[in-house]
């Protein structure tokens, strides 16, 4: 049986049937972000005290985000009045106004808010004595730099020579949001068993420079001799046939992935090659998405990576303070794997954000040729479809809403 | 939204409306940030007070923007919605009394029931709730699937019509 498609409201039901189906579908996802937001308010009520970051969230770029949802969610509606009453230009002049602002809200998302924090880290140290010392010396340091009465001259205040009293109030306004008898002893036991973490960002490292020199070609391996030069080739155009047959150095102070690539393809032609560490070179780039394991592997029983120049925050200058590999048990960036809080945020966030992404497609679709002919085909039919897309903007600016909160302020 | 509300004055007053609870989005939000930034609150008020402003701001949205006060049939939705709500209240405040130690609910119960343990009932109803909600969906399908075909007024276009079925 084909359903046939009514404009006006049916009798039964009061609404037309896109606009009952419109409605069903936001039921439903109802039901989705509902059982997310439970889960974050379980895990946030169930975190440790002490666990949970939302200290690390900007407030100010929140509320702006939740300004121009609010905006966009405005326009989407004046837009629909202006086609109730025919004029298509006034429509098109608020929709491409919601367009803009649901992009803005994007742009921020991708550009600012994720990205910061994939480029920001926490480092916990193995050793509690060795995390006072790096926080002296962070922290001291700065301090002593600052000129009295300069901008920075609060942050002298704060210190008052107590680094200790001065890490605390930073931890409070992380993980409590107010000093408590909680946070207090919260704070007094991490820094004394050393759990708490160093936050910043990491501003350059030194990486092992590595010989790698092939020992010997297995004959019997089930490469023929022609195949292996040929692999050779790629890596050493003009001492190939030397080295297959005597072996000897392929690179001098390479890089890490260049060496792993050409052991890896070497390896598969039948050679045995040996990577020694000849030294440590600085790294000044950014070390875009750096995880744990690249700190921790190891070339010939010394790890990849020597050491980390490590810039703090929460100080007016982002002291830099070099950190030994070996001292370091865990550091990760602010990415899901980071904390619960971390895993949670992202999941919610960017589920939203697919739907502010769905949104903007259909708007653009409605606004291109191949949407407006419904228009000059069927007025009334278009002004709906407007409608019911607009309920649905309207919920992804619900969900927002009760996010803002959650997120920023709990 | 009904035909009489289909009028050129009655937009214009809708576009008033559309303005003023913008503008009351806006405050809303404001007042949140402003709230956060001067008084330092424990998690338990942040959440009442955050999410009181949060559900006030979302009742204008659904009420004006969703032009949802005209549309008065949406009613078993509407309960759908709301069920689902204390569903997931429901099943987070067990979990959270039985945890016993964040919203501090123990003296309200030991007055009301003289111990500390979760009265009987509160698992039921939040049971009741979980049987109601699919069972509301399940209404209101059938009651839908139920209505007889749409009557002249709501005629299907020329060239759409379903052939007839004996």
């Amino acid at each position: 049986m084909e359903i046939p498609y009514t404009v006006k409201p049916r009798p039964d039901t009061g609404l037309y049937n896109a606009k009952l189906g419109i409605w069903l579908f936001l039921a439903s996802e109802v039901m989705l972000f509902g059982a997310l937001f439970s889960s974050y308010v379980l895990l946030r009520v169930g975190a440790e005290p002490g666990t949970w970051s939302m200290g690390l969230m900007d407030i100010y770029v929140g509320a702006g985000n939740t300004m121009v949802l609010i905006a966009s969610s405005m326009f989407v509606v004046l837009a629909w009045a202006q086609l109730k009453q025919g004029n298509l230009a006034g429509y098109k002049k608020w929709k491409w106004a919601t367009i803009a602002c649901a992009v803005l809200f994007l742009m921020v998302k991708w550009s600012y808010e994720w990205p910061s924090k994939f480029a920001h880290y926490d480092v916990w140290l193995n050793d509690a004595k060795v995390l006072h010392e790096k926080f002296e010396k962070g922290y001291h340091e700065t301090a002593s730099h600052i000129e009295p009465g300069g901008a920075a001259h609060d942050n002298t205040d704060a210190h008052d020579g107590d680094v200790e009293k001065y890490i605390e109030g930073i931890y409070t306004t992380r993980f409590f949001k107010e000093s408590s008898v909680t946070s207090e002893d919260e704070f007094k036991k991490a820094w004394e068993n050393g759990t708490l973490a160093l936050s910043g960002h990491i501003n350059s490292y030194e990486e092992a420079q590595i010989d790698f020199s092939i020992t010997r070609w297995k004959a019997d391996f089930g490469v023929s001799r022609a195949d292996a030069t040929k692999v050779l080739a790629k890596f050493s155009e003009d001492k190939a046939d030397k080295l297959l047959q005597d072996g000897g150095e392929l690179y001098e102070k390479t890089d890490y992935d260049t060496a792993k690539l050409a052991e890896y393809e070497l390896g598969q032609a039948g050679f045995t090659v040996a990577l020694s560490v000849a030294g440590y070179e600085t790294i000044k780039k950014h070390p875009w998405m750096w995880g744990t394991k690249r700190v921790n592997e190891d070339i010939g029983g010394k790890p990849r990576v020597k050491s980390l120049v490590f810039g703090l925050d929460e100080t007016q200058h982002h002291q830099e303070i070099t950190l030994d590999v070996g001292d370091i048990k865990r550091l990760s960036a602010y990415e899901p794997k980071h904390s619960t809080f971390f895993g949670i945020y992202y999941t919610i966030t960017g589920l939203h954000a697919l739907h502010v992404f769905g949104g903007i497609l259909i708007m653009l679709y409605n606004m291109l040729p191949v949407g407006l002919a419904l228009w000059h085909k069927d007025r009334e039919q278009y002004t709906n479809r407007i409608e019911t897309f607009g309920l649905f903007w309207h919920f992804v600016d619900l969900v927002w809403i009760f996010l803002f909160p959650i997120l920023y302020i709990l | 939204m009904s035909d009489s509300h289909d009028s050129s004055d009655f937009i214009k007053h809708l576009v008033n409306l559309f303005r003023i609870v913008g503008g009351v989005l806006v405050v809303g939000t404001v007042i949140t940030v402003l709230i956060d930034i001067n008084f330092p609150l424990s998690l338990a008020w942040a959440a009442v007070i955050g999410l009181s402003i949060a559900l006030v701001k979302a009742s204008f949205v659904v009420a004006i923007f969703m032009h949802y006060k005209w549309d008065k049939k949406l009613i078993w939705i509407t309960w759908t919605m709301v069920l689902t709500f204390f569903f997931f209240a429901g099943m987070m405040g067990l979990i959270l009394w039985s945890e016993g130690n964040i919203p501090k609910l123990d003296s309200a119960l030991a007055i009301s029931t003289g111990t500390n343990e979760i009265p009987t009932i509160w698992i039921v109803l939040a049971s009741m709730l979980g049987v109601v909600l699919p069972a509301a969906f399940t209404v209101l399908t059938v009651k839908l699937l139920n209505q007889p075909a749409p009557v002249e007024a709501a005629a299907p276009k020329a060239g759409r019509t379903a052939p007839k079925k004996s």
